[in-house]
């Protein structure tokens, strides 16, 4: 390395380096700001300026959040809904994977006729706004007795979320040769072995993308947590929102930021732990032989 | 053990039809060769044979036994893919193993057959490795191991060798026509190459637009072809194909400036065919610099020939000049110290000269 010069290029290199600070400084002072608020008490909000650290940390108000702040006319914090979410999310996550992997198997390599038309069908349900469907499936709930069920909410994020994992384990399952389907039935492989030996091992970048986004989706999904949930069945979401619009007495932004994380929390964990092979499974293409 | 009969084969894919009433016998421990140019409907044959496409109609018959609707594992085939097709994720051991897992092999059985196939290929070191960590050559191995592991009626190689270096595909080569003499079990063998065509095949058949145009053994194939297009596939470098008139039961040649009359042995298929202008066929190896131990062959004459470009193979030296307009290849021998813009004497034999039909391109017999 040479000495750093004052060249033109190191010129333009600082100021390319100054525009990212700034726009990172940007993203990240409201993730900033409703951590130290939620650390501060009640009276340093009042009282002190927002961008500064707290004087004294307390982690009253991540207790309060957790298991005493009020949703409404309950009082239990934000406990019992997290493990709805938990509820709903693990097995909507886990059965849509893996309906998803078994439709892209199928879409991908053993076309019948019709096949090209169903998965067009079935993308078509990546578009549909979920407004649209409000109706038509609480009627569906409803006669199936599952409206305000935790089974009830995972059913429908099961069905809603097929046709994103279907489109990405059938993209992911076009780009293996078929001549490993040929190879495996000459081998004496049938249509389950096929799936199990040959293409479930070669799948593991692409579980990981589907589980993050059905996890990031499902977690985060406010509008069918409020509409099908019935009280006690209320996903984290739509607690959330009630504890924050219930004011008794005047209003503890440390306990809403402390809840606005505890919601957030699982979703980051889970991109921190798997975001790299997110990144890599969107973009891994071709498999090498 | 493994014959194979092909009747009345016909598929097609929508409205274009790949195979057209194909008819062929390979007899058991037969080594033939699917040759044509690609887009001929060697490799759908190929997957028909394997029952990995159905067929429009006709029946595939193995050792006696009708399997035109059997499933491709019911069918007691093994088959080499191009792109060898290795499952990715097992490692070599599992990958010859697999088809016996399937087929409920006990796993003592396994081992033994593992241990026999990897020491036949020689890859016993390489069982533990993944298909990624392998070279061409020993992907290629291993793609036959498994083919081989599960002793099979029949062996189909889908242009097995064409993803490999040249050097390792004349290795390769030997050493299947080496498996074949050592196990004897029937192989259909599909390529594009007509030296491996030459070199491997018991017999060679011969695809061009979904119909069979010859079958016969290398040797016919090559000397007794029965079209233009079978004389122009096989050879290389390839024969010469040259319009010449007819005169008096001879042929008109223009070359190196002066004009000839070529004798030619076929004369009772020429005067049968009643054409002025025939197309000769005629090899590169039977146009040489002159050569005196060959007097008395009636057939052999000289001509002017004006070399435009020389190309030496190592071997032999080909020289490329102009017959009635038409590019000619002749073959020299290394040492002839001809060069390109000078003329010299060719020795024309032509008692392996064949003719065809210009407009059809079909042997005048």
């Amino acid at each position: 390395m040479t000495s750093l010069k004052l060249t033109k290029y190191n010129i333009g290199r600082a100021f390319i380096y100054l525009i990212l600070l700034f726009f990172a400084f940007l993203y990240l002072a409201p993730l900033y700001v409703m951590f130290t608020t939620s650390l501060k008490d009640i009276e340093e909000i009042r009282s002190g300026n927002l961008m500064a650290l707290p004087i004294d940390p307390t982690f009253y108000a991540w207790k309060k959040a957790w298991s005493s702040a009020c949703t409404g006319s309950e009082c239990n914090g934000l406990a019992p809904y997290f493990w709805n979410s938990v509820r709903i999310v693990v097995p909507a996550v886990i059965i849509s994977t893996i309906v998803g992997a078994f439709n892209g198997y199928v879409l991908a390599k053993w076309k019948f006729k019709g096949s090209e038309f169903l998965f067009g069908a079935l993308l078509f349900g990546c578009f549909i706004p979920f407004q649209v469907i409000l109706l038509p499936m609480a009627k569906l709930l409803g006669m199936l007795g599952l409206a305000n069920t935790v089974t009830g909410l995972v059913l429908v994020h099961v069905i809603y979320g097929v046709a994103f994992t279907t489109l990405f384990f059938r993209n992911y399952y076009v780009g293996i040769p078929t001549e490993l389907v040929r190879a495996a039935k000459l081998d004496g492989a049938g249509f389950f072995a096929i799936f199990r030996h040959v293409f479930i091992p070669l799948s593991a970048p692409i579980f990981v993308v589907t589980i993050i986004w059905q996890f990031t989706q499902i977690w985060n999904d406010f509008l069918f947590g409020v509409v099908y949930s019935g009280s006690g069945t209320q996903p984290i979401t739509v607690a959330l929102n009630n504890l924050v619009n219930t004011s008794v007495g005047g209003k503890e932004y440390n306990v809403d930021m402390a809840a606005a994380i505890i919601a957030a929390l699982p979703t980051l964990a889970v991109y921190v732990i798997a975001g790299k092979y997110f990144v890599r499974g969107l973009t891994a293409g071709a498999v090498k032989g | 053990m493994g014959s194979i009969s092909l009747n009345n084969i016909n598929k097609s894919f929508g409205s274009t039809e790949v195979l057209k009433n194909i008819n062929l016998d390979i007899a058991d421990g037969e080594f033939l060769i699917l040759i044509g140019p690609s887009g001929c409907g060697k490799s759908t044959l190929m997957n028909l044979i394997a029952g990995l496409e159905d067929l429009n109609s006709g029946e595939i018959i193995i050792d006696g036994l009708n399997v035109s609707d059997e499933s491709p594992k019911d069918r007691d085939i093994a088959m080499v893919f191009q792109s060898y097709a290795l499952y990715p994720t097992m490692n070599v051991a599992r990958n010859i193993c697999f088809g016996l897992e399937m087929n409920k092999v006990p796993k003592s059985e396994q081992e033994s057959i593992l241990k026999r196939v990897s020491e036949l290929l020689q890859i016993d070191h390489l069982l533990d490795r993944k298909p990624g960590q392998l070279s061409g050559g020993q992907r290629q191995r291993v793609a036959m191991g498994r083919a081989l592991a599960r002793s099979p009626k029949v062996f189909l190689f889908d242009e097995p060798l064409s993803n490999l270096d040249a050097k390792l595909r004349v290795e390769m080569r030997t050493e299947i026509k080496k498996l074949h003499k050592r196990i004897g079990t029937t192989m259909v063998y599909v390529t594009h190459d007509q030296i491996e065509a030459m070199t491997l095949a018991d017999r060679i058949a011969v695809l061009k637009d979904g119909e069979l145009q010859q079958i016969g053994t290398p040797y016919e194939i090559y000397n007794d072809p029965v079209s233009h297009f079978v004389a122009d596939f096989m050879g290389s470098p390839g024969m010469n194909f040259i319009e010449c008139i007819v005169k008096d039961e001879n042929l008109i040649i223009e070359s190196g400036g002066k004009k000839y009359e070529i004798l030619i042995p076929c004369k009772d298929a020429l005067n049968k065919s009643n054409l002025d202008v025939v197309l000769l066929g005629i090899r590169p190896e039977m146009l040489t610099e002159v050569q005196p131990s060959t007097v008395g062959n009636k057939f052999i004459q000289k001509v002017k020939f004006d070399v435009e470009v020389i190309e030496p193979m190592g071997a032999d030296t080909v020289a490329i000049g102009q017959w009635n307009e038409t590019e000619v290849m002749v073959r020299l021998s290394p040492e002839s110290g001809n060069s390109a813009g000078n003329g010299f004497d060719l020795q024309v034999d032509t008692s392996k000269a064949i003719l065809f039909d210009p407009s059809s391109g079909l042997r005048l017999r």
